[in-house]
């Protein structure tokens, strides 16, 4: 028997309260139900798997909506990357294969580290320790402030700056990579 | 945050990949993604750029970290495995770190008060005459072969034990060596940890010492080796408390 405290319980609850608003915003960001429907059906399975807890540490709605959302940006990076550079892994990028699209998309985010590391390394010494300490350690700002002898804002606008250049030097690469 | 989309800055998205915005904001931006075209192709760049974290968390990072010593401000930097640099010769932060740079090229350079506090602590008792023996772990993997070996020598001497460039030499199985190995010893890039102060010339004068003699006789003071120092005390320009 299921009760509402298992985990089935809990997320077929949550799937009836709040699966048709994450598939109207999937829809939305995919522009494609189907895909959407997918991502959605695949968010119940990591709900089992994660087992969130509700009320406790969460708000259960911003979890999926977050994990929702990734997932989503997630699959208009992949469309862009076989729009725009496939070439080389064409083949492992036909739809319809989500075991296939996951290698892919880990080889593709693998790529991109290796050069987020080359840009991470020639950041402005400022700019490099604040990303660092920020996004690939996790430390709030205060912390950070103290540790490299600085302030919060001071902090906060170079992870920011720092994090844009990421950014920049990141899609450069795509377009650099395009086939020619 | 782009030229099409006048609701939110390009801020506003990095806040959401960060953590940095509450769930309100979280909730509101997921909305507004939704619906605006190019804040979602930046939101998915700062995705995919996100996605890179945890890759990068594992890989190899050099941290280093300054503080004041008799010597002056001392630099010290480490890899995972450890020390990697010590240094009082340079002028600034910036002189230091960009040698780290060009040394580990690709590798990013970082920082970090707290990973280095051993290597402060132990440096500052070690000047106190309060530490004869380092146990910080140096990574002298970036290294020739040659020179570690030579390295690897001098780190097997005991605090105020000293033995002669030919001996060094001799150790690591290239008795003709003596010179070569003065001159790895010179490139030493953990000195005091890695105790090349503590090789001298057969005639028992100092030899060299990198950024000047007299560093090696302060070391050498410290360990308890006046013998080895010039008769006249105030040679020992450093003053030690």
């Amino acid at each position: 028997m299921t009760t509402a405290a298992e985990p089935e319980g809990r997320v077929d609850r949550w799937s009836e309260r709040y699966g048709p608003e994450l598939q109207r915003h999937v829809t939305a960001m995919l522009e494609n139900a189907e895909e959407a429907r997918d991502i959605v059906q695949d968010l119940w399975v990591t709900a089992l798997r994660v087992r969130p807890e509700e009320g406790e540490v969460v708000n259960i709605r911003a979890w999926l909506y977050r994990v929702a959302t990734r997932r989503a940006l997630d699959r208009i990076t992949m469309r862009r990357r076989r729009s725009e550079l496939v070439a080389i892994h064409s083949d492992e990028l036909e739809p319809g294969d989500p075991v296939a699209a996951d290698a892919a998309f880990d080889r593709l985010s693998e790529a991109a580290a290796a050069r987020v590391r080359k840009s991470v390394a020639a950041l402005p010494p400022a700019q490099r320790n604040a990303v660092w300490l920020r996004w690939i350690e996790e430390l709030d700002y205060a912390t950070i402030a103290r540790r490299l002898g600085s302030t919060p804002e001071a902090v906060r606008a170079n992870v920011y700056q720092g994090m844009k250049k990421l950014r920049r030097d990141l899609v450069s690469v795509w377009r650099e990579e395009r086939p020619t | 945050m782009t030229q099409d989309c006048t609701t939110y800055r390009q801020d506003d998205l990095l806040a959401w990949i960060l953590g940095d915005s509450n769930a309100g904001a979280s909730e509101a931006l997921a909305e507004h993604i939704a619906v605006c075209r190019p804040c979602r192709r930046r939101a998915a760049e700062y995705r995919l750029l996100d996605r890179c974290a945890e890759r990068l968390r594992n890989d190899p990072v050099i941290r280093w970290r300054s503080f004041d010593s008799p010597f002056g401000p001392m630099r010290v930097a480490a890899s995972e495995a450890g020390l990697v640099a010590l240094s009082w010769q340079d002028e600034t932060d910036e002189v230091f770190v960009g040698g780290l740079e060009r040394r580990y090229r690709s590798t990013p350079v970082v920082c970090d008060t707290h990973e280095l506090d051993p290597a402060e602590a132990q440096l500052t008792e070690y000047f106190d005459r309060r530490r004869p023996r380092f146990n910080l772990s140096v990574d002298l993997s970036a290294l020739g072969e040659f020179q570690r070996a030579v390295l690897d020598a001098a780190s097997a001497l005991d605090f105020g034990e000293t033995v002669t460039y030919t001996e060094i030499a001799r150790r690591i199985g290239r008795p003709r060596a003596a010179r070569a190995a003065g001159g790895a010893l010179g490139r030493n890039p953990v000195p005091i940890v890695v105790p090349c102060h503590r090789v001298v010339r057969t005639d028992r004068t100092l030899g060299g010492y990198t950024g000047g003699l007299r560093y090696k006789r302060a070391l050498l003071d410290i360990e308890g080796r006046a013998d080895l120092l010039p008769s006249d005390a105030s040679r020992v320009e450093i003053s030690l408390r």
